[in-house]
This record gives structure tokens, sequence and C-alpha cells, in this order.
């Protein structure tokens, strides 16, 4: 079968899986999370005040308009206004995007080229003192809270030696840049530690499969063996957990933003919890529900590229 | 005699366990001639692989290092080569070949790819063009039907027996001195284990290598091998032509090695009835008796065997064997 009937097949069965999602989040929303008029009109509104805001919001339409209308902005990303700045949601995400991404994208793409190339090297040595010095740098790391490094890297390196901006953003190239780098840094500094591990143990994985020792007994170098050999073995599941942590930078680094005052995404679902503006928090649920089935897709077409053991039926 | 062209002796494998050092192979001396086969037979654990892979230097370390002994080849001995010579050696004048087809090749490369691999690496004056002629001459040679078409397919769209006929073709691409192959079709069906040896017989007349077998399975010494040895916890513990070790089995082991397959009787070479097996259990290698490894098992043993060990030693001609009290005709 050729890859864009795969390729079409695959998105044909999104649209059941959509349906699906769309419905458990208004089922969440709707009846899980109760009424909003009481939230929205205090506890001393009037009947007829509660009524009238209801008709306003279409809440008292039949539920299945009200699901559809949930699906349809699954596809037009058209969500509504926000209940608390009336702004447009869907230009409120497009602008809460941009600053989103200019900071999880370059974090997220250093980190991975050093997790990966560094747990090649790990694996080349592996057993040996840079090794297990390596892999405790990453446990050392992971154990302390992300909060720890936000707050000593304001402090330390912005705060008393001046290298970064404390806080702030600016919109547009190269504007943006000064602003970004501490957050970038420490965005890399708390997803290594886990990253390396996890590559690792991939890589690690493949180094001890039967296919390694023919490769020796063939003649080939070490080098050849881990960056050709094992590391083509290892893209499958490293392409997996790749692209599974990509929805996440759309929805970006909720602590990162809201510390470094970066007006993102992840600031204006921290700011719609916060003031409970449904709409909002409604579609960055939908937003997200989207990422991942999008990028769910993006794996198994990927599959099909780099293990020629899954064959496109 | 023909030329010998691999000389082991002595050879000492140790690995470092969490329970203690064990001693797998334990001074295993043998020889390898030109267009001859040395079957190596014994049950599992008796260090049949960890000898060939010894040879290949291809013990991991840690936990096993070769601890003695020499592995003479064109004159060098290679545990002492060094590692860069060593892989001019692999693949290219000693190669091998494993039991598990099904797992020894790369999944995500093509065969073709996987045999012009080893021909890039040591053949170099060839051209590109002229690697993909001999990769497809190297698979009609192992007998795959549709070599053209094969050469593009991935191990996994083949069978067992078709997978561990291009690791065949990947070993003698080099045409090597000599191939070891360790239990080749244990993991196949029995139509295919003759097929494969069948091959490999054939090919060994036209190539003219030296073959180290592999086996836990008399039968395939048998079919295959000029000479045999007979490893029992790490040693040799007889070692004769096929004939005669077939004929005149001198240690208890062996006897009883042969009387436990199905199809042989040592004494009539006809069909057997019963078939017995070799009571009691092969010792731990972490706690090996004082005296003879396979006192506890032996029919024949006497007091001295449970005291002292016995070593390898000529009965008659190239007939060796340790035992205090061979078997007589
Ligand atoms: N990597 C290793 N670490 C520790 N011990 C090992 C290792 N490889 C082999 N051994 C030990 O060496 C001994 C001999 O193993 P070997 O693989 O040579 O047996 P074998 O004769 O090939 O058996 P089989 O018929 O099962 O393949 C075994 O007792 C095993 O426990
Ligand atoms: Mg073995």
């Amino acid at each position: 079968m050729n890859l864009w009937v795969y390729t079409f097949r695959r998105l044909l069965y999104v649209i059941p899986v959509l349906l699906g999602v769309c419905l458990i989040i208004y089922l969440l929303f709707n009846v899980v999370a109760g009424d909003p008029t009481h939230i929205l009109l205090g506890k001393h509104a009037t009947a007829k005040q509660m009524a009238e805001l209801r008709h306003e919001l279409g809440l008292d339409r039949h539920w299945f308009m009200q699901y559809l209308d949930l699906v349809k902005s699954a596809f037009t990303f058209d969500f509504g206004r926000s209940w608390s700045t009336k702004q447009l949601i869907s230009s409120m995400i497009s602008e809460g995007a941009i600053p989103s991404l200019t900071l999880t994208v370059p974090g997220f793409f250093i980190s991975t080229i050093c997790a990966v190339s560094l747990s090649l090297l790990v694996s080349f040595y592996r057993g040996g003192l840079f090794d297990k010095f390596t892999i405790l740098i990453c446990i050392s790391l992971m154990s302390i809270p992300s909060l720890a490094y936000i707050l000593f890297g304001q402090y330390f390196f912005a705060y008393k030696l001046g290298m970064f901006e404390i806080s702030g953003y600016d919109f547009g190239f190269p504007h943006f840049i000064p602003y970004i780098q501490l957050p970038v840094l420490i965005w890399i500094t708390l997803t290594i530690g886990p990253d390396l591990r996890f590559y690792r143990t991939v890589v690690l994985d493949e180094v001890y499969q039967d296919y390694v020792r023919t490769a020796r007994a063939k003649g080939l170098g070490e080098k050849l063996i881990l960056f050709k050999h094992v590391l083509k073995n290892a893209m499958i599941p490293i392409v997996t957990y790749v692209v599974i942590q990509i929805p996440f930078l759309i929805l970006g680094a909720l602590l990162i933003e809201s510390f470094f005052g970066i007006p993102g995404l992840g600031g204006i679902t921290l700011n719609a919890i916060n003031s409970s503006d449904f709409p909002v928090i409604r579609a960055m649920t939908i937003l997200s529900a989207v990422a991942y089935i999008i990028f769910g897709v993006i794996t198994d077409i990927l599959y099909t590229v780099v293990d020629p053991r899954v064959r496109l039926n | 005699m023909s030329q010998k062209i691999l000389e082991v002796k002595d050879l000492v494998v140790e690995f470092n366990t969490d329970r203690g050092k064990i001693t797998a192979v334990n001074g295993v001396t043998f020889d390898v001639h030109k267009g001859r086969s040395i079957g190596i037979v014994g049950e599992s654990g008796s260090g049949k692989s960890v000898s060939a892979l010894a040879i290949m230097r291809l013990i991991p370390n840690p936990p096993g290092r070769i601890a003695g002994g020499t592995i003479k080849f064109n004159g060098e001995n290679l545990p002492d080569i060094q590692m860069d010579e060593m892989r001019r050696v692999r693949g290219n004048k000693i190669a091998m070949i494993f039991q598990e087809p099904m797992t020894s090749l790369n999944p995500v490369f093509t065969v073709g790819n996987q045999i012009e691999e080893v021909l890039e690496l040591h053949q170099t004056e060839l051209s590109p063009k002229e690697r993909k002629e001999k990769t497809i001459d190297m698979l009609r040679l192992v007998g795959i039907p549709s070599p053209e078409q094969r050469v593009k397919e991935y191990p996994h769209q083949l069978s067992g027996g078709m997978r561990q006929r291009v690791m065949i073709a990947i070993a003698l691409s080099c045409e090597p001195d000599i191939l070891i192959a360790d239990e080749p079709t244990t993991a196949l069906d029995v139509t295919i284990q003759a097929q494969i040896l069948e091959l490999m017989n054939k090919l060994q007349r036209e190539l003219g290598m030296g073959i180290i077998m592999i086996t836990h399975d008399l039968g395939v010494v048998a079919e295959t091998c000029d000479e045999v040895a007979v490893m029992y916890c790490g040693q040799i513990v007889e070692r004769a032509d096929v004939d005669t070790l077939f004929k005149y089995p001198k240690h208890p082991y062996t006897k009883g090695l042969m009387e436990s397959i199905p199809a042989f009787d040592s004494t009539s070479g006809k069909k057997k009835e019963k078939l017995t097996t070799i009571e009691g259990m092969v010792p731990s290698l972490f706690d090996l008796p004082a005296g003879c490894n396979f006192y506890n098992r032996c029919v024949s043993a006497s007091d001295r065997c449970r005291e002292s060990e016995p070593k390898l030693s000529p009965v008659e001609g190239s007939h060796e064997v340790s035992c205090f009290n061979p078997l007589s005709l």
C-alpha cells in the first residue's frame, strides 16, 4: 500500500476519535462542571437574570446542538469569546502561541539533540566512569524542583550577574531573544535529565541485541556500529518519545511562562483557570486534544518510514 | 595431513559474575585444518559458544575475558593483536554465523545492504556496482531464489531458513579461511536443517575453508564433520576423527551422548528402540568437583576419579580421551 493511501486512511480514523473526545469534553464542561451562570453572576442573581444569561450563552439550546458547536470549533478553531476579557479566543491563542513557541521550540530542539547525542556517547562508554558520572548528574538535575531553578536563575544569573533579562517579553524577531535565553536554559536543564536517561535506556537496549554481535563479527568498528546499526534501530522509540512531546510545546510552559512574565499560552491557561473562564479552558482542552490526535497520526506515519517491519496495511 | 590454519591451545575464558568467578572454558586445545571440519559437541553450558566467541574476540568484556592460552592464526596470536587488526580478521579471514537467525540480522537494513557492508569493509577494491553484483551472486550461491528481488527485502520478509542462508552469504562473501558456525541449524525445522547443512558441505568443497561446527547434535556432526571434540564443563573430554569416535567412543560421556540420540546405536548402527539419558546433573561451574567433572554421572567411575582430575591424553593415534577408565571395545 502506498504511503498516501495509508495517511488518508489513518486520517479517517481521526474522525471517530475526535467525535468521542469532543463528547467527553462536552460532558466535562456541561455536566460535571455544573451551571456556569452561578460563577458569572455571583450568589445574588435573580432567576430572570440567570435565564437571560443562559440564553445569551446558548446554554438553553438542545444539548446536541451545543455538542455540535463544540465539534465544529475543533475544526474551525472558532471558540467564541472569553468571559473575562471578551476577546476572541482564537486571536488570544494565536497571539499567545508565538511567545510560547519561541520559548519551547528552541528549548525542546536543543535539549533533544543534546540528549540523543549524549546518550550515544554514554552508551559508547557504558559502564565506565563517564557513563556513571553522566547518570549521576542526570539524577541530581532531576531531583531539584523546577521552581528552584527558576528562582536561582532569576536571582543569580539575571539579577546578580546581569547576564539575562529577569522577565518580560518583546514581540518580533530578534527582540524576543534576550527574554527567552534564561527560560530556554532552564527548560533544557529541566528536560535533559529525564530525556537523557530515557534515550540511554533505549540505546543500551539495542547495544546488547544479536545484530550488534553480527556487526562486530563482520569486522565493523564500534563507532560505525553505534551510529549506523544501533541508532537506526533506536530511532523507533526515539521518534515516538519526541513526537509525543510536541503537543505540550504548543501548550507552552506553564510555570516558566508565569514566572518570567511571558504572555504565552501557558499563562493564558493559568489565568483562565484562576478566573473560571470556561470558554478559554475549553478551547485549550480542545486544542490540546486535537494536537495530540494529529501528532499521533504523525508518529504512525513516521513509524512506517523508520521501521520497515511496520507494514502499510 | 592437510594444512593447519588455526591452533587453539590451552584456551581459558573466565567470567566475573555476581556469585563469583567462573571458568567457562578451561584449557581447550584444538586445531582447524584447511578444507576440513571440526565439530564441537556438548550439552548446553559446556562452553562451546564461549570458545568460538573467544576466537573472534567477541567475549563480552566485562564480565568475560580470555584468561589464558593462545589462538594462533597466520603466525599471530589473536588475543594479542591490536583491535583494528582483529577487525580485519573478523568477517574477512574468520567469519561466524550464529544460532539465532531470527535476530542476528539487523531488522532495519535490507539484506543486500548487510551483505554489501562487509564487502565494502574488506574488499575495498570492488566498485559499488561490482559490490551489488557480488551481493546478488552470494545470495544465488547460498540458494536463495530470485536474488535480484531478495536483495531489496528486509529480514522480516524472509523465513528463518532464508535468514540463515543470508547469514551464510554474509560470512562467506569475503572467502574466509575459517567459518565458525555456532549451532547454525538449531533454531530451524528439520528439513531446513538438512538443507542448510548440505549447503555448508557443498560450499566447503567449493571454497575450501576450514569449519568449526558447534552443535549439541551428534547427528549434525556425523553429517558434516571430519573430526570431533566433545566438551564437558568447559573442557574437551574426548577428541577423535568422526569415524573413530562413532565406532569406538572411549569416554563414558561420549557414549552417553550417542545413546541419547534417537536414530543411532553406537554398537549396531541400527535404529534403537530404547532411548537412554545420562543420569544426574551437570555440576555447576561455581562448584566443580575436585576430581573428574563427570564423576557424579559416570557409570564406570572409580575412587581415583573422585580424587584426581584426568588429563586429555592419546589412546590410539590421534584419538584422545580424558578418562582414567576409558571404555574398551
Ligand atoms: N556473558 C556471560 N556472563 C556470564 N557467564 C557467561 C556469559 N556467557 C556465557 N557464560 C557462561 O559460560 C558457560 C558456557 O556458556 P556457552 O554459551 O559457551 O555454552 P554452550 O556450550 O554454547 O551452550 P548452548 O548449547 O546452550 O549454546 C555457561 O555456563 C554460561 O553461564
Ligand atoms: Mg551456545
